[in-house]
């Protein structure tokens, strides 16, 4: 070998010794996993409880900074059920000598150099973020406390929305078998207890397994027998519907299990898994291609933040493939969207029966808007894609807002937007409270430039689908 | 940018206690109340001192290498990066001892083995080879500072550390996509954002 050729080699061997000791790193043993508890419940519940009033009043401080949480409905706009009215006007806040319009003439780097986006269009934390974890509303806790006698309060926080600004509970339920019963909820929530009773006859014995199923709590990270938890007594966990109300939401959240560390955690609004039978890919982030998929992974997920670590301690339910998660499947996948009878079977508004306003929303949303080129109306407004809106030009990343370090979204699911008037808040996180608000919101993320008529017209539209 | 960082560091000392709400599972067993569910100040818990040494450690080495680059980076954009690390850390750096002495928390003074290891790799490497590395080891320093800052923000106890670690990181996430930008224009490597090409 030439003398050139061995100082070569000296340099490949010392290179390399260089990168294998850079691989050991010393990093803290806790950034991916979850840690253990350091303390016993009853001194974390103590703390926990102490510290609750503030942990409360520092989130209504962000959420009246950012929003306008009036009780402001549109008059003649209910949602599906009929019981709950659907909330007007733009809520998320303007900086101080902006409007509107002003702000959609800017460019994203100005925008972002002058610090003008709203607050409401970034991520929203959690109510407590450091800890995170599932949070039910307070109706859903009555209501499950009722018939089930299983408490879902936690001693550390509580639920941070006001009511009017949450889905109608509880929502109704169509069948994609039963079209002509319309609503079969009878206007209750359906529990462990009722269900039987009430699909007896309607369902398919396949079904009504997987609805018991749907309907049986298993342990959760908050809610479990262990010490690592944040109900008072031991609980028996959490069933899936206990969020997906009677297969829609009830806006319980949690923070996303597919991010770390813990302060850079989006919060997660749950979803309504109506129509998931048209639907190709699921979660913000996941992309599982099937709702068998989903159904077995969720208990890992949303139950254990991701960490299957943690749910082996807990006590994780493994649903069994073929039999449980199949009928688990099946029973979600026969849950139809609420009806729109002014849509024809493109889902294009029928010209008979939609107003001139709705028309003109449709051709916005079609046309100038660009919304139709992501939420293709033929496939129920759905492209089955993950977009990267890139919010992130608009505004300088890394500032912490209530313990969450807002980082960019990166790409996320479309969602549906069938039966959207029912299923406020609205994003992944909630961050947009109104219909009205998700069109400001996307006439700056496109750029589309949209006026106050055709933001209205837009709206109007929506509220048909 | 160095007046930022000094009136972020000045105001988050005079914050609310409430800006900062952690879990208590994870407090340690011995710390002192200064009232129920808030820890009296400077009391830590095991991931504050983690946090508090390997932040020093990893601003230590930030300080050392961009002192090097200063003088000997080829690229002007290289080099105005550098002289604005030097800058922004010395001030962080010297904070974070003052929070940490206040708790009490030793940390280490020399470079450590990682540090080490690409400080001689540095050392040896000329020119725009020189610059590229110098760059690629900023990407990958203030990734880790990034991910170390948001970990303190979740699972510290120490509010005033906590506080320190969310007016800096603003700026790590800044200078991330500086260097991002800066390698960009060296190699062509993608960018989220588009950089005027300087390499040939
Ligand atoms: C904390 C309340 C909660 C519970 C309990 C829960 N989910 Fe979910 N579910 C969510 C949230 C939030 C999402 C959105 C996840 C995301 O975006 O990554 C979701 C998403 C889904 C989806 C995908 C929907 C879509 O639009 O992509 C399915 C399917 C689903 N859940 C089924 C289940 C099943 C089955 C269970 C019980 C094993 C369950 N969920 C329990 C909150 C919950
Ligand atoms: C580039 C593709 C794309 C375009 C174009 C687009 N959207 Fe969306 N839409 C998305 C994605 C992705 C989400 C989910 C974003 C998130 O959660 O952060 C979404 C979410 C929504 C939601 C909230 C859904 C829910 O359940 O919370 C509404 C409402 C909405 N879009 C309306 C519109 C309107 C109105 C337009 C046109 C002005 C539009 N979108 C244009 C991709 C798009």
């Amino acid at each position: 070998m030439s003398p050139l050729k061995l100082v070569a080699l000296a340099c490949v061997v010392s290179a390399s010794a260089a990168s294998l000791a850079a691989y050991s790193d010393p990093l803290p043993p806790d950034l991916t996993y979850r840690p253990l508890p350091t303390q016993p419940l009853s001194s974390v519940r103590a703390n926990d409880e102490a510290q609750k009033p503030k942990v409360m009043k520092r989130q209504q401080n962000l959420l009246n900074k950012r929003y306008d949480l009036a009780d402001k409905p549109i008059p003649d706009a209910r949602m599906s059920g009929g019981q709950k009215k659907v909330q007007d006007g733009v809520r998320v806040r303007l900086p101080d000598g902006v409007t509107w319009d002003t702000l959609a003439s800017m460019s994203p780097t100005e925008i972002r150099d002058k610090n003008l986006l709203p607050e409401g269009f970034r991520p929203l934390p959690h109510v407590k973020q450091a800890t995170g974890g599932q949070v039910f509303p307070q109706k859903a806790i009555d209501e499950i406390g009722k018939q089930e006698n299983r408490d879902l309060k936690r001693f550390d926080v509580d639920f941070d929305l006001p009511d009017h600004l949450t889905p109608e509970f509880p929502p109704p339920i169509f069948l994609t078998t039963h079209p002509e019963l319309g609503d079969v909820s009878r206007g209750e929530l359906l529990t462990i207890k009722n269900f039987y009773e009430y699909m007896n006859g309607i369902i398919t014995p396949v079904q009504m397994e997987g609805l018991r199923l749907l309907l049986t709590p298993f342990p959760q990270e908050e809610f479990n027998q262990t010490e690592d938890r944040k109900v008072a007594q031991q609980s028996m966990g959490v069933a899936c519907l206990d969020c997906h109300a009677n297969f829609h939401t009830n806006g319980a959240f949690h923070l996303t299990p597919d991010v770390r560390p813990q302060a850079a955690r989006f919060r997660l609004d749950s979803t309504s898994l109506r129509g998931m039978f048209n639907q190709q890919i699921h979660g913000s982030k996941r992309s599982l291609r099937s709702i068998e998929d989903f159904t077995e992974f969720e208990q890992r997920t949303a139950y254990f933040n991701g960490d299957h670590v943690s749910a082996t301690r807990k006590g994780v339910n493994l649903p069994d493939r073929p039999n449980q998660v199949a009928m688990m499947a099946q029973m979600q996948n026969i849950i139809d969207f609420p009806p729109a009878p002014k849509l024809d079977p493109m889902g294009k508004l029928d010209p008979a029966k939609a107003s001139e306003q709705e028309l003109a929303g449709e051709r916005v949303f079609m046309g100038k808007g660009r919304c139709g080129e992501c939420h293709l109306p033929q496939t129920s407004f759905l492209d089955n894609n993950m977009h990267d809106l890139k919010l992130e030009r608009f505004y300088n990343i890394g500032y912490t807002a209530n313990d969450q370090v807002a980082i960019a979204d990166g790409p996320i699911k479309t969602f549906t937007l069938r039966g959207i008037k029912d299923s406020p808040p609205y994003l992944h996180d909630g961050r947009l409270l109104t219909l009205a608000d998700t069109v400001e919101y996307f006439n700056l993320v496109l750029g589309v430039k949209l006026t106050k008529e055709e933001k209205d017209s837009l709206v109007a539209y929506m509220l048909t689908l | 940018m160095r007046n930022f960082l000094t009136i972020i560091l000045m105001t988050i000392t005079t914050a609310p206690a409430a800006a900062q709400i952690g879990n208590p599972a994870g407090f340690a067993p011995d710390t002192r109340m200064q009232e129920p569910g808030v820890p009296a100040d400077h009391q830590t818990n095991n991931q504050d001192r983690l946090f508090a040494q390997l932040a020093a450690a990893g601003g230590l080495a930030e300080v050392d290498l961009a002192k090097l680059a200063a003088t000997k980076a080829a690229d002007a954009r290289v080099k105005e990066f550098a002289q604005a690390l030097v800058d922004d850390h010395s001030d962080a750096n010297s904070r974070l001892k003052a929070l940490a002495d206040a708790a009490k928390i030793p940390l280490p003074d020399t470079l450590d083995a990682d540090h080490k290891a690409v400080r001689q790799k540095l050392d040896a490497a000329e020119g725009q080879a020189f610059d590229v590395a110098y760059i690629r080891s900023q990407i990958i320093a203030h990734q880790k500072t990034a991910q170390l800052l948001a970990w303190e923000i979740g699972s510290g106890e120490d509010a005033q550390l906590q506080r320190y670690s969310a007016a800096t990181l603003p700026a790590v996430m800044k200078h991330l996509r500086m260097a991002q930008d800066i390698a960009s224009a060296l190699t062509g490597q993608a960018s989220r954002e588009i950089v005027a090409a300087k390499h040939n």
